[in-house]
């Protein structure tokens, strides 16, 4: 299990090169190794979503993956999102709208409304809380987080 | 000419949807969360857990786990008590109680599943946690105590071989006389009421640092902690270290709710294992260890009674109620089931009680703080009776409700048992919700649906939040063996900028953005120029219980609106002497000082600031003190109690037993609103924590005393789609004890939740004449209890 090996990913436009145990998840990965510890753990065993990350374009559980899995990946992290200090219309649809409490699961719920807005500009409320019933939030009772998410669609498609 | 106005009256921020100042650096991932500090050379620690719910320790072998490489230090209960005092429990409500406590680590016997044998320390978490995997522990197992009933089974095996039994304490309280009442009554209802095993469950584990310098004699403690002087005092205590070598910080802290309020053996843990290897150690709890290791709650069976006359008056409620408690106290001892029983009356006047409690100790893991705190299940006594009354005397809900509310005028309302509620409008509270459910047509989809054959209903709860806890003295003589005050400092610097300092803690609810909102109102000052510090036991003033108990807005917020105003005072005297005007003349506005009715002169705070702290010489009255600074300590002489009634519409589906929530409303009175946005996300918040604990959430023992609900796969927190639309609607009663007149709100929708799905399963079920009394209703549950009311109702035909 000492046997490293070499993994390079690039996150959030910075290539990180290091030697990593097999075992080693991507999510200590990025949060430890990369210092990136914007993506947070919530259950380390695949439930809440919190550690949601973009693993070449598309939404990944960041402690389902070894480092070694993403050797050679692109992948978006929260701190990947926001343009210098402009947070995206996204963010800023949270931030108006209380879609926040402790911030826990907000990363993972802005990757995955991220995904959601590229396929579907214009979500129902429904559609938004099927998408997001994989990220589990312990704050906010959810509806400010669905309000947050048709808030940044409608601003987006305006 | 004198002045009779207030010298400041407009609130600009008070009261307004002001987003949070807490969030663009959370929304940008730039957050830091325990497992985000790291400290110089600091190690990473990993915890052994019982296997076994009960059983003697007849040996430890840690020499395997000792040889591995990167392991530093390995230790057990017998070197953790060599060094450390049993964990300490803040609450005995129950005169000569007894009080079970244990180490951090087991020394020579465990009572729970998931109870701390032993602890690694090494290089990283991979390697700690490969090492606990070679100690090697050999138990003796004794015979287990799994539930209630088992514990109080004539031959039950005991916890503790010195009790005569598994009874930690009783206490009776009594008003009026209920047994005259009950004899008397037209009508009695009655029912056995049981919650299962919950926990707050934050989504971020518990964790954190602690750097013991055995040269200084320090302790400094990085900690997810919801009480910094809390923890400091207990920590102080268990290793009798002067409090003053003591620092704890804690950094944001991913949602508490009660949970990280209580002290735990694992910062313990780490303190020791610093201490040992002269190293700063992380010890993090991970998901599964946090179902058997962070504090359970809600766990208890209420039996109770309520006597009625014909016309609906409420004559008398008795019954006990049963708290089912762990293999040791947690900090909060049996605090939360006492809570229960104080609250069981809830919004009504009964003039005759017999309220009993018995805390018993199990083979579960121990009880703690949650959200709540005893007060949900108060609120499925009063709820559930009030409502099986209701369907006996043929009388509407909100009839029923409204007759045995005290009147406005019957304030400040002593309940009989401790509590003094301070002011209410109760049954205006009501009429704002039942006319909000016409207005939202939930009547109109209701009699659509049952036109369809469909189950919908409407389900009601009226609570009371006591919150604001509390009078230091009456906490102390009600048996809390710690404060209820809360201390602030307001302090305005060179330049005219501001910062609060506060010992209370933002755990999500928003505290940094409504102290700023309350400290610019009464300074007059713009909201960016306040800034507030918390989270740090060297330079943050001293609360007295922590963030928990609703204190927050309540008892932090008046003590920063009163220092505020004592420094608005200064800044006046200073800025009089600069515009050569009397202090009384002046008003403030966005931080620039004049005199009121006049278009001449004016300073800003800048000015003053640096009259008060640079150059002084003519410009800070000579009778002034340098610098602007003000400390206030607000002891509240009453609670604040706040109030709400909640409505809720659902459908079961009675093939399945599956319930879904359709909409949710709840109209809510926490006396002054500081930001209507914030209180709508504790309000929320709350109530889904409930709809879980309803519904889905429960720690299941089995009859082993084995956790069968260890993870996100068979402990089931609400989703998105598990969770209603709510819609929220504010009255404002201001407290009259407290300054600024907020009431608190954080716990609102955890006491209101789970009485509302019952009532709303109810009446869903009117055909089958289902009344819920156990939660969570899971669809077996409610299958079979649906089963049983059809073959009765068929029985009977
Ligand atoms: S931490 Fe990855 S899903 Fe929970
Ligand atoms: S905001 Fe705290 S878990 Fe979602």
């Amino acid at each position: 299990m000492n046997d490293k090996q070499s993994v390079s990913t690039t996150i959030n436009g910075h290539v990180y090169t290091a030697d990593c145990e097999p075992r080693l998840t991507l999510a200590d990965f990025i949060r430890h190794q990369c210092g990136l510890t914007g993506t947070h753990l919530g259950c380390e065993h695949g439930v809440c979503g919190a550690c949601t990350i973009m693993v070449d374009g598309r939404t990944a559980r960041a402690c389902l993956m070894l480092a070694v899995q993403a050797d050679g990946c692109t992948i978006t992290t929260v701190e990947g999102m926001a343009d210098g200090d402009r947070l995206t219309p996204l963010q800023e649809a949270f931030w108006n709208n209380h879609g926040l409490q402790c911030g826990f699961c907000t990363p993972g719920m802005l990757m995955c409304a991220t995904e959601l807005l590229e396929s579907n500009p214009d979500p129902t409320a429904t559609e938004v809380r099927e998408r997001l019933s994989g990220n589990l939030c312990r704050c906010t009772g959810y509806d400010s987080i669905v309000t947050s998410v048709l808030d940044a669609a409608e601003k987006q498609r305006s | 000419m004198t002045i009779t106005e207030p010298v400041q009256s407009q609130t600009k921020y008070t009261g307004a949807r002001i987003r949070r100042t807490e969030d663009p650096r959370l929304l940008a991932g730039r957050g830091q969360y325990i497992d985000d500090v790291t400290v110089p050379k600091m190690l990473q620690a990993a915890v052994l857990r019982s296997p076994h719910p009960h059983a003697r320790i007849t040996g430890i072998d840690t020499s395997r786990a000792r040889a591995l490489p990167g392991v530093f230090d390995v230790i057990t209960g017998q070197d953790l008590a060599a060094v450390a005092d049993q964990q300490p429990v803040i609450w005995f409500p129950i005169p000569e109680q007894r009080i079970a406590r244990t180490h951090a680590l087991a020394v020579d016997r465990v009572r729970w599943v998931g109870q701390a044998v032993a602890a690694v320390v090494a290089t990283d978490r991979y390697v700690a946690e490969d090492a606990l995997e070679l100690i090697e522990v050999s138990y003796e197992l004794l015979p287990v105590v799994a539930d209630l009933d088992a514990a109080l089974a004539p031959d039950a095996p005991k916890l503790y071989d010195d009790w005569p039994d598994n009874v930690s304490g009783s206490l009776t309280y009594r008003n009026g006389d209920a047994d005259e009442a009950f004899a008397s009554a037209d009508l009695v209802v009655g029912g056995s009421f049981s919650h299962g095993r919950a926990f707050g469950c934050p989504l971020e584990p518990r964790g954190c640092i602690v750097n013991w310098d055995s040269f200084e004699g320090t302790l400094d403690v990085w900690l997810s902690t919801q009480s910094p002087n809390l923890a400091r005092d207990l920590l102080a205590e268990v290793f009798d270290v002067p409090v003053h070598k003591i620092r704890v910080r804690t950094p944001h802290i991913g949602g508490g709710f009660g949970n990280k309020f209580d002290f735990y053996g694992e910062e313990v843990i780490a303190a020791v294992l610093s201490r040992r290897t002269g190293r700063p150690v992380k010890l993090l709890e991970d998901r599964a260890e946090s179902f058997v290791a962070t504090g359970h709650s809600r766990d208890q069976r209420l039996d109770f009674e309520m006597a009625l006359s014909q016309d609906g008056t409420i004559l008398g409620l008795r019954g006990t109620s049963y708290g089912v408690l762990g293999g040791a106290l947690g900090t909060v001892g049996s605090g939360p089931p006492w809570a229960s029983v104080l609250t069981s009356m809830g919004p009504y006047k009964i003039p005759n009680l017999e309220l009993h409690l018995k805390a018993v100790v199990t083979n579960r893991a121990p009880y703690g703080s949650y959200r709540g705190w005893g007060a949900p299940k108060g609120n499925l006594v009063h709820e559930r009776l009030i409502e099986m009354a209701a369907r006996e005397l043929g009388m509407d809900r909100a009839e029923i409700r409204r007759k045995n509310f005290p009147a406005p005028e019957e304030f400040p309302y002593f309940t009989g048992a401790i509590f003094t509620y301070d002011s209410g409008r109760y049954a205006d509270c009501l009429d704002l919700a039942m006319s909000k459910v016409d207005e939202l047509g939930w009547r109109e989809r209701q009699a659509e649906a049952r036109a369809e054959g469909r189950h919908v209903g409407i389900g009601y709860s009226f609570h009371i939040e006591p919150s604001g806890y509390g009078p230091s003295r009456i906490l102390n003589l009600a048996g809390l063996a710690h404060s209820g005050f809360d201390e602030a400092v307001v302090r305005m610097d060179s330049g005219g900028k501001v910062t609060i300092y506060t010992g209370q803690i933002n755990i999500g609810q928003g505290t940094h953005t409504i102290y700023s909102q309350l400290a610019a109102d009464t300074l007059g000052v713009p909201m960016d120029d306040v800034v507030v510090v918390t989270g740090d036991t060297d330079s943050c003033p001293y609360t007295g219980y922590g963030t928990g108990g609703s204190r927050a807005a309540t008892l932090g917020g008046a003590a920063i609106l009163r220092a505020s105003e004592r420094l608005r005072g200064k800044v006046f005297r200073v800025a009089a002497q600069l515009l050569e005007a009397s202090p009384d003349d002046l008003q403030i506005d966005s931080g620039t000082i004049s005199v009121r009715g006049t278009s001449g002169p004016s300073v800003t705070t800048r000015d003053v600031g640096d009259a008060a702290y640079r150059r002084l010489l003519d410009r800070l009255p000579d009778d002034e003190m340098p610098t602007l600074e003000e400390v206030d300590v607000f002891d509240p002489v009453n609670m604040a109690t706040s109030f709400g009634c909640a409505a809720l519409l659902i459908e079961v589906d009675p093939e399945t037993g599956t319930v879904s929530m359709l909409d949710c409303l709840q109209a809510h009175d926490c006396g002054t609103v500081i930001n209507p946005m914030l209180v709508d996300g504790q309000l929320a918040g709350g109530l889904a924590q409930a709809m879980g604990g309803a519904l889905l959430e429960e720690l299941v023992y089995d009859e082993e005393a084995r956790l069968r609900t260890g993870s996100f796969r068979d402990y089931l927190l609400p989703t998105a789609t598990d969770i209603p639309p709510f819609h929220f609607y504010h009255q404002e009663t201001p407290a009259p004890d407290i300054p600024g007149g907020m009431k608190g709100v954080g716990e609102a929708g955890t006491i209101a939740g789970v009485s509302l799905v019952a009532s709303a399963i109810d009446d869903a079920l009117t055909e089958f004449g289902v009344t819920v009394t156990r939660f969570p209703v899971t669809p077996p549950r409610l299958l079979e209890q649906i089963r049983e009311a059809t073959s009765h109702k068929e029985g009977s035909q």
